[in-house]
C-alpha cells in the first residue's frame, strides 16, 4: 500500500477549527432560572457531546477532503503485443531501376525496384495485422507521408503514391531521423522498428551518425534493413550473413569496403544498434524477411505502466455530507423557543 | 399597569399602632370594638355613654364606651433581587415582582396603611429602600426604581440584611421570591421574621413548570451560576421537571407552615383578585 499524500497539505494547519464546535454550544441557548434540581439526564448529557463531536467531526472531515488526499498509484508491468513500424521508403532516382536478373528478353516486363517493394511492403502489412505503420518518403529530403497511426488505409495509400524521383541525392539520414522522430512523445508500449527500404546508394556524414546513434538509443527502436537489389549489384549477402550470426572474413571485408551498399550494411553495424538486413529480389526473400520480422517483433515488450493515483477526497466530502445531514436533522429538532 | 382591583389584605391580629387605620387595633380609640367602659372623666365623650351600666351603678356615676383604635398596618414588601428573578420566561418574573409591589403600594394608601419596601439579592439594595409609611406616591416609586433594578446574584442573602430595617412591632411582610434557595434559608428567614405577619408569594412562571417544549434540542443556562446544560425535551423528562416543580411548592408550603404562613402562588402573571381571596381563606 502507498502511502497517504496531500494535493494542498497546507489546509491542514485548519485542522485545529475542528475544535471550535467545543467551544461553542451550536445550539440554541435559553436562559432558565435554576438548574440546580434539574433531573439527572445521561441520554441528554450524551447527546451534549455527541453533537459536539459531530460537528467536530464534520469540520475535520471537510479540512481533509480540501486537502485532497491521494495515493500514488504505482506502476504495473505491462505485456505489450504488436509493433510500431516505420516505413522508411527511398525514393530516389537509383530506386525507379529494373529489378532482378538482367533480362533483356522484350516478354519480360519491367518492374521497377520502388515497385517491387511497394508490392512487398503493401503484403507485408497484410500479414502484420496487429502493428502500426507510419511512412516516411525521401530523396533529396524526407518527407512525412503517414504519421503513425492506426489507421492502416492511409499508411497503404501513401506508400502506393510514393514514386521515384531523382534528385540527384539522397537523405538517407534525414531520412532516419525524422523516422525516429515519429516515436518521440509516444509512450514505449511495443517494439519499435524502423524498416528502410533502399537500394543503399547513400552516404551517412561522420558526425551524424553519432545523433543517428542517439536517436536510436534514445527511442530504442530497431532497424531493418530491407534491401531492394538489382542483380547486377554487388549483394550484401555476400559480405554479410544477415541477422547476428556472420561470419566475416578478411576476404568479404575487404571487397565489401569497395562496395558502397556493403559499405552501408558495415554503417549501420557500427551504429551499435539492433539491425538487421534482408535482401529482397523475390517473394521467398519476402517471405523470409516477414518471418524475421515476426521473430524480432513477437518477444512480448515489458513497460511499465503508470497508474493514475487514487483520489479519496470524494470519499471525505461524502462523509462530509452525510455528517452534515445529520446536523441539519439535528437543527431540525432544535428548540427554536422555548414553549410548548 | 393594567387597572387592577385592590387587595384586601385582612389580618387577624391586631396592630399595636396609634395611626387610624382599617384594622382592629390594640390602643384605645375610635373604633368598632368594645374595649372597656370607662367612667365619663376618662372618656369624656358623651356620645358614647353606656346607658345600662350607668343606671346600674349605685354611686350613679356617668359610665362611656372605650374602643380600640382602627388602627393602620405596616405593610412590608420584601423582594428579592438574585439573578433567577430575572428570568422572562412566558412573563417577565421581575415585572409580575413589581407589579405585586405597586399593587399593594396603592392598595396600602387606599387602606392608610403604610407602606414600606426592600429589595436585596445577594447584599441589600440600598439604592431602593422605601421606609414604612403612608404614602400616596408609593406605587410610582415602586414603578420607578423597579425599572432601575438589575437582577443579579447567585442568592438571596441580603435579604437578611433587610431584617433589621422592619420595624420592631408586628406588620404585615410580603416576601417576593421565587424561592429557588438553597435548603434551609427560607426557614431561617422566616424565623427571623417570625414576629412579623410574613406572606410568602412565590413566583413561577409557566415555561418552567408545565408549558415546556415537547421536544427537541436545546441548551439551559442558569442564569445565576452560569452553567449550562444539554437537553433533549421529551415526555418523560417533561414529567419528571413537573414533579420537581411540585416538590419545589411543596418544600416551600411545608417552611412556610412551620411559623404559621401559607405561600401565595403567583403563577404566570400577577392577578390581584386572587391574592384577596387568598386572605378571605386564611382568615376564614
Amino acid at each position: 500500500m502507498n502511502a497517504l499524500h496531500f494535493f494542498k497539505p497546507e489546509l491542514l494547519w485548519l485542522l485545529p477549527l475542528a475544535l471550535l464546535p467545543f467551544i461553542s454550544y451550536g445550539v440554541k441557548q435559553f436562559s432558565f432560572p435554576g438548574l440546580e434540581d434539574w433531573p439527572k439526564d445521561f441520554i441528554s448529557n450524551c447527546l451534549r457531546w455527541g453533537v459536539r463531536s459531530l460537528a467536530a467531526l464534520t469540520l475535520a472531515a471537510l479540512i481533509i477532503a480540501a486537502a485532497a488526499p491521494f495515493t500514488e498509484g504505482g506502476t504495473v508491468t505491462r505485456v505489450g503485443e504488436g509493433s510500431e513500424i516505420v516505413i522508411v521508403l527511398d525514393r530516389s532516382g537509383s530506386m525507379s531501376e529494373a529489378l532482378g536478373e538482367n533480362d533483356h528478353s522484350r516478354d519480360a516486363k519491367f518492374v521497377s525496384k520502388i515497385e517491387a517493394s511497394r508490392k512487398v511492403l503493401l503484403k507485408f502489412m497484410d500479414q502484420r495485422p496487429a502493428d502500426t505503420f507510419g511512412v516516411v518518403a525521401f530523396n533529396a529530403a524526407p518527407v512525412r507521408v503517414a504519421p503513425l497511426s492506426a489507421d492502416r488505409e492511409l499508411a497503404k495509400a501513401a506508400l502506393q503514391s510514393a514514386e521515384a524521383n531523382s534528385s540527384g541525392f539522397t537523405a538517407l539520414n534525414r531520412a532516419l531521423a525524422m523516422g525516429l522522430d515519429y516515436f518521440n512523445n509516444r509512450p514505449f508500449t511495443a517494439t519499435r522498428l524502423i524498416m528502410l527500404v533502399s537500394d543503399g546508394d547513400a552516404v551517412i556524414e561522420k558526425e551524424d551518425r553519432e545523433i543517428l546513434k542517439n536517436a536510436f538509443k534514445q527511442t530504442r527502436a530497431k532497424l531493418i534493413w530491407v534491401y531492394v537489389h538489382a542483380g547486377v549489384e554487388k549483394n550484401i549477402l555476400d559480405s554479410v550473413i544477415a541477422g547476428e550470426n556472420e561470419f566475416i572474413s578478411e576476404r568479404h571485408l575487404k571487397e565489401a569496403e569497395m562496395n558502397q551498399n556493403v559499405a552501408m550494411n558495415k554503417l549501420f553495424e557500427e551504429l551499435d544498434i539492433p539491425y538487421q538486413a534482408f535482401e529482397v529480389n523475390s517473394e521467398a526473400g519476402l517471405q523470409h524477411a516477414v518471418a524475421e520480422v515476426a521473430r524480432m517483433t513477437n518477444k512480448p515488450t515489458r513497460y511499465e505502466y503508470r497508474l493514475p493515483r487514487q483520489d479519496y477526497a470524494v470519499y471525505f466530502y461524502l462523509l462530509t455530507m452525510a455528517l452534515l445531514g445529520v446536523l441539519i436533522w439535528l437543527k431540525q429538532i432544535e428548540i427554536r423557543a422555548w414553549k410548548v | 399597569m393594567a387597572q387592577q382591583p385592590l387587595i384586601h389584605y385582612h389580618v387577624r391580629w391586631r396592630s399595636s399602632g396609634h395611626q387610624p387605620g382599617a384594622s382592629h387595633g390594640l390602643v384605645a380609640g375610635i373604633g368598632d370594638q368594645l374595649r372597656s367602659v370607662v367612667m365619663l372623666r376618662d372618656n369624656p365623650d358623651p356620645r358614647r355613654l353606656d346607658l345600662r351600666t350607668s343606671l346600674r351603678d349605685p354611686f350613679e356615676n356617668i359610665w362611656v364606651h372605650d374602643f380600640n383604635l382602627n388602627s393602620a398596618l405596616k405593610v412590608i414588601v420584601l423582594v428579592d433581587t438574585s439573578a433567577s428573578m430575572g428570568y422572562v420566561g412566558k412573563v417577565n418574573r421581575l415585572h409580575v415582582a413589581q407589579e405585586v409591589a405597586s399593587q399593594l403600594a396603592l392598595s396600602a394608601y387606599r387602606s392608610g396603611d403604610a407602606f414600606g419596601l426592600y429589595a436585596a439579592g445577594e447584599t441589600i439594595n440600598k439604592q431602593c429602600m422605601l421606609p414604612p409609611k403612608a404614602n400616596r406616591g408609593a406605587w410610582l416609586w415602586v414603578n420607578h426604581h423597579f425599572s432601575k433594578i438589575k437582577p443579579q446574584g447567585q442568592h438571596a442573602d441580603g435579604l437578611f440584611e433587610a431584617v433589621p430595617y422592619l420595624p420592631q412591632k408586628r406588620c404585615l411582610v410580603f416576601l417576593v421570591s421565587d424561592f429557588r434557595w438553597s435548603a434551609g434559608k427560607l426557614k431561617s428567614l422566616l424565623k427571623k421574621l417570625s414576629h412579623h405577619d410574613v406572606v410568602p408569594v412565590m413566583l413561577q412562571d409557566p415555561a418552567e413548570v408545565d408549558e415546556l417544549p415537547k421536544s427537541g434540542i436545546a441548551i439551559l443556562r442558569d442564569v445565576e451560576t452560569g452553567a449550562g446544560q444539554f437537553v433533549w425535551m421529551r415526555a418523560s423528562l417533561r414529567e419528571q421537571i413537573a414533579d420537581i416543580r411540585a416538590q419545589h411548592v411543596k418544600i416551600v408550603e411545608e417552611a412556610s407552615r412551620q411559623y404559621g404562613n401559607k405561600p401565595f402562588l403567583v403563577r404566570g402573571a400577577f392577578s390581584s383578585a386572587l391574592l384577596t381571596k387568598y386572605f378571605m381563606e386564611r382568615s376564614a
